[in-house]
């Protein structure tokens, strides 16, 4: 979606992390010079997801526990978590709220994806366009009870913003998952709870905002205990 | 299994929980450096890349969007597509041709997961697994990706890979593979060989001298019947055997039907 090309344009480039590789590999018989640059290449990457894991997880723990709080209260108020992203970033949404509605331990709660449905997104986006395709759903589900996770790599979604004003406009929590600086989303006075994984490169931001989420699912859980024992 | 308990080993994630899940080894690196160039020479010769997650949906998805819509400009767009439905071996069957790509990211325990692989060969079709929790049995799969511990020991974390699933350590592996067959994609002179089958990947239980699997087209008329091949359609000789129904696997060697194969389980 936009936001994959509008980022990668700029921060990115075609030459992303290779520089080791030269342009020099061409014969066949230097596939095997290839594939251990790959392998190098490889464990590389990880280290960096793993780092950007553990600095993000610091950086974000206070405000974790906040928002887990905060959706706690909500769940147990009766809201259901609506989800929703774009390309990559739905997928991980939708990943989010299955693992709210059917998670791995401890209590099933009600979570979906507003992206998974072609006949509503193609509806929405066809008739009203593409960047209320949220919007509009949050409008016809979302009550003060309910809780809205949007999340996007550069934080600048159209679609997500406009979720993000209808969802506080009918008092439902808003929660943002961005990466880069954050971009809109961590200014927007819509966003309640803006969780940010501070790097630039998509991936390693799509595999840290993976860490954050179960993170916030597991304080959503203690938390969730805490109360009920309390 | 207890919320405390279990809450308290997992409660952290990521790089964070001490189990090194994020981190690739030097072993998991060669194995998606291998799986990456294999990839990208399938993907050079017009492939198109089927992407199969039956318990895990979100993931065939985000590994699909990877290939058809390249977050980095400028970087070829691949045929790829997550295959969703609730038959999706059929959906398959019908779809694929000889030389496809089949990457299916699942657990070890999943029954659509293993029987699409174990027919791929059947269709021509190369696979790729990625996966956490319990290692699969031995499958002819020909390349595997799977979530480990830094000790080594596979992301056994009770849940049939829940958390890996959930915390990043999956998507990491897509996503590297996916970066790695792109830098593959740079290099045209080294995707052209080897464009026959990859024996480099030792994992396969069945191809053994020049016996190959075949998938049976329809029930036997006198001791003979249609099975699907990578060849294509070829006539064999199924009395060694017995009866065989469509949709059955057979190892097929010099015109007969040698062995029987076990499609899902087993």
């Amino acid at each position: 979606m936009a936001e994959r090309f509008d980022r990668s344009a700029d921060s990115e480039g075609t030459d992303f992390l290779y520089p080791f590789l030269g342009e020099d590999v061409e014969d066949a018989g230097d596939a095997d010079a290839l594939l251990d640059d790959l392998a190098a290449s490889a464990v590389s990457k990880g280290a960096a997801s793993a780092e950007l894991c553990s600095r993000t997880l610091t950086a974000n723990a206070a405000e974790v526990r906040a928002t887990a709080r905060a959706m706690s209260d909500r769940f147990g108020a009766g809201g259901r978590l609506l989800t929703f992203g774009n390309g990559g970033s739905s997928t991980d949404a939708a990943g989010l709220a299955a693992l709210f509605r059917d998670p791995p331990w401890g209590q099933a709660r009600p979570a979906r994806c507003l992206a998974e449905d072609q006949a509503v997104l193609t509806a929405l986006g066809n008739d009203i366009g593409f960047d209320l395709v949220f919007a509009r759903q949050i409008i016809a589900h979302g009550g003060p009870p309910d809780i809205a996770l949007g999340t996007s790599t550069s934080g600048d979604s159209r679609n997500l913003l406009a979720a993000f004003e209808a969802a506080a406009a009918r008092g439902l929590l808003t929660v943002g998952l961005a990466g880069y600086d954050g971009g809109a989303m961590a200014r927007s006075p819509h966003v309640e709870h803006c969780l940010v994984v501070a790097a630039d490169s998509i991936h390693r931001i799509q595999e840290v905002q993976a860490a954050l989420g179960f993170a916030l699912w597991a304080a959503v859980d203690d938390a969730s205990r805490e109360v009920a024992s309390g | 299994m207890s919320g405390s308990a279990a809450t308290g080993t997992r409660s952290v994630v990521g790089a964070d929980r001490g189990d090194g899940a994020f981190d690739l080894g030097r072993d998991e690196g060669a194995q998606l450096a291998r799986a990456a160039l294999a990839l990208a020479r399938r993907l050079a010769a017009g492939a198109s890349l089927w992407c199969l997650a039956p318990e895990w949906p979100e993931h065939g998805r985000h590994l699909a969007v990877e290939f058809v819509h390249p977050v980095v400009v400028g970087k070829r767009a691949f045929p790829a597509i997550s295959v969703t439905g609730s038959d999706a071996v059929g959906e398959l069957r019908a779809a694929v041709r000889p030389g496809d790509a089949l990457a299916v990211i699942a657990p070890a325990e999943s029954g659509i997961a293993l029987d699409a692989v174990r027919r791929a060969p059947a269709w021509g079709v190369d696979s790729w697994w990625i996966g956490a929790g319990v290692r699969p049995p031995r499958v002819a799969v020909d390349h595997l990706v799977w979530v480990h511990r830094a000790d080594g020991t596979d992301d056994d974390d009770g849940g049939g890979g829940a958390g890996a699933r959930h915390d990043g350590s999956l998507v990491l592996r897509y996503h590297v593979l996916w970066e790695l067959t792109h830098v593959c994609c740079e290099h045209p002179g080294l995707l052209t060989e080897s464009a026959s089958c990859d024996d480099e990947a030792g994992t396969c239980i069945t191809c053994g001298d020049d016996g190959h699997v075949g998938e049976v087209r329809a029930a036997a008329v006198d001791g003979l019947a249609a099975v699907r091949t990578a060849r294509g359609t070829e006539t064999v000789d199924t009395t060694l055997v017995g009866d065989v129904a469509p949709g059955d696997l057979v190892l097929v060697h010099a015109g007969t039907a040698i062995e029987r194969i076990a499609a899902s389980r087993g």
